[in-house]
């Protein structure tokens, strides 16, 4: 990297540090430190919502999957406006009235504490591992493209951001979050433009080839439950998945329970029903074009350079074979994508979409060898971005989209660990330890929390790597939850509904899910919401019909 | 029931208003990638 692009990123991180210092004058209290004293306005919400949602696996992951799948993935969004829709008239207001720190809280006035103290325990545990994910994702690119181990990069993005959620509490991760987004879009457009000038062909002809390839397809309506990501995974799964995440987690709630009103609540939400679709279009596209700057630049045969280098090093013959079958396949591709994008005969198009298989076939090759040297998962999509922006990016650029990813990890681990210190604090040590301490105290506790799971999320991030595919695991693990969870919110606003059938609803609803994973695991996961949420509401009416209990007030 | 707190005098939004919104913008945005993949994909 250039001095200006070091001077950008350093520069960065201090600003970022320096202001959430600056906002800790206003945290002295519990209410001010957890939720900014109900303070923020809504715009400030919505954008903060947004940051946390973009994480750095957005903007390295989402784009290097734009790149090998096209735009596909932007179907695991359609659920969002219809769910924010959804929430915005039921759980925000419930939440916001009720004055709560944490929608577990709620759960105990509504049912009784041990749902409480379930479904706090369960948004512990997967939250802590996802926070140790997003900030191992970055790190570990990060650490194979300088060449430095991987506690170096979890230090780098981990430290700043645990001093200032210490510090600042949830006010500090919002405006954090706010300035955050606008590097982030500032970054994703800067990337957009640069593919597009530097490209040999119009922007028109760019995608007229990654379609040809069916980079362009975005909607598949076919109704498979296997298959990952369609219209109908999205529109069904992905609501399910939205009104849970937006709906009952946590490290979501904390944001708009921090809004001056139920109102300005509900409409920090509505900014990403509008634009979240777009935006992740947009990054996606990001990778397309890059996948189309690659037809007219040789990649190259490994994007991880340090995969790279040992398998050069361990089998240099080999590599070389490879090499140059790969720079024959490249040059065949090349010439036929020109082809295409002059629109030369129709059967231009089937020679392009032969020399691409081609070239995906070598390097397929090339993958399995590196596995086989390395001993290590060797898929490299998460590495395709970063070559392209340390390599091919202007001067400045680089500064700024490596700046945006690490502002992009940042603002999601610091949501994640103010909502594991709230829910620590009020969940487990005030309700179960000191119930009646004075404000300082649990003060005192909620930044030792942040502390404690910051601590915690970078020695995960520092060993996920040697775990493999710790990545998987956390994600086929929160979604165990995730719909079960949603389902005992969704039986809380039920008059029906009782505690029993609460607490043994969720725990059916996440039997459900378990039996399907390890049944049928090539179900895609997003139905997992749905399963899971179905079963919980199910047995858990049927129980509460069953064996009424007396209603307490909150039901009456 | 209103939606937003913008001022008095401005009606405001209801539930069913701000549904029809957000859908009707959803539904301009896959009908929006629906024709860049009817175009690119030929």
């Amino acid at each position: 990297m250039h001095l200006i692009d070091w001077a950008i990123l350093i520069g960065w991180l201090a600003y970022v540090g320096i202001d959430g210092i600056r906002r800790t004058r206003r945290s002295t209290e519990i209410e001010g430190y957890l939720l900014a004293n109900r303070s923020l306005p809504w715009w400030a919400v919505g954008l903060s919502v947004m940051a946390t949602q973009l994480s750095a696996i957005t903007m390295i992951g989402t784009t290097g999957q734009g790149a090998t799948d096209g735009l596909r993935f932007v179907q695991f969004y359609f659920g969002l406006p219809l769910a924010m829709v959804i929430l915005g008239v039921t759980l925000v207001p419930f939440l916001h009235r009720s004055k709560v720190y944490t929608a577990y809280e709620f759960l105990e006035r509504r049912f009784d504490a041990r749902t409480r103290t379930l479904t706090a325990f369960l948004f512990l545990v997967s939250r802590a591992m996802s926070c140790g994910a997003i900030l191992a994702a970055p790190a570990v690119v990060f650490s194979s493209i300088f060449g430095w181990p991987v506690a170096y990069s979890v230090a780098i993005m981990g430290v700043p951001t645990v001093i200032y959620t210490i510090l600042g509490g949830v006010e500090a991760v919002t405006w954090a979050d706010v300035k955050q987004m606008v590097l982030v879009v500032a970054a994703i457009a800067a990337v957009i433009i640069t593919v597009l000038v530097k490209l040999p062909v119009s922007p028109e002809a760019a995608l007229n080839v990654a379609g040809a390839v069916g980079r362009m397809q975005a909607l598949d309506f076919t109704f498979d439950i296997t298959q990952q990501y369609t219209f109908w995974s999205g529109v069904i799964g992905g609501t399910f998945l939205m009104m849970s995440y937006f709906g009952t987690d946590q490290s979501q709630v904390q944001r708009y329970l921090a809004a001056k009103s139920a109102d300005q609540a509900r409409s920090s939400l509505l900014i990403s029903a509008y634009w979240k679709i777009p935006l992740q279009a947009g990054v996606l596209l990001i990778g397309v074009l890059v996948f189309v700057f690659y037809l007219f630049q040789p990649p190259p045969l490994l994007f991880n350079p340090t995969h790279d280098r040992r398998v050069k090093e361990a089998e240099p013959a080999q590599y070389q074979q490879l090499a140059s079958q790969y720079s024959a396949a490249l040059a065949e591709r090349d010439r036929t994508a020109r082809g295409v994008a002059a629109r030369d005969a129709a059967s231009t198009r089937d020679a392009f979409r032969a020399a691409d298989t081609r070239v995906q076939a070598v390097r397929t090759e090339a993958l399995a060898l590196a596995t086989r040297v390395t001993g290590e998962p060797s898929k490299d999509v998460n590495y395709i971005i970063p070559h392209f922006v340390l390599f091919d990016l202007p001067v400045g650029l680089t500064g700024v989209f490596i700046a945006a990813v690490m502002a992009a990890a940042m603002s999601a681990i610091a949501a994640e660990l103010n909502s594991l210190a709230t829910a620590s604090v009020i969940d487990v040590y005030r309700r179960w330890i000191r119930p009646e301490a004075p404000d300082a105290t649990y003060l005192k506790a909620s930044k030792i929390a942040t502390g404690f799971w910051g601590l915690f999320a970078c020695i995960i991030a520092t060993y996920a790597v040697s775990l493999g595919s710790l990545i998987e695991v956390v994600n086929r693990f929160g979604s165990f939850f995730y719909g079960s969870i949603l389902g005992v919110f969704l039986l809380a606003m039920m008059k029906k509904a009782n505690a029993l059938g609460a607490f043994i609803g969720l725990i059916a609803g996440m039997m459900a899910v378990g039996i399907v994973n390890f049944g049928r695991p090539d179900v895609a996961f997003l139905w997992h919401n749905v399963i899971g949420a179905v079963t919980v509401v199910v047995v858990g009416l049927g129980l509460s019909t069953i064996i009424p209990t007396k209603p307490n007030s909150l039901t009456q | 029931m209103p939606l937003t707190d913008e001022p008095p005098n401005k009606p405001t939004p209801t539930f069913k208003q701000t549904l029809i919104r957000v859908m009707a913008t959803q539904v301009l945005w896959i009908l929006l990638l629906l024709l860049v993949q009817l175009h690119y994909s030929r």
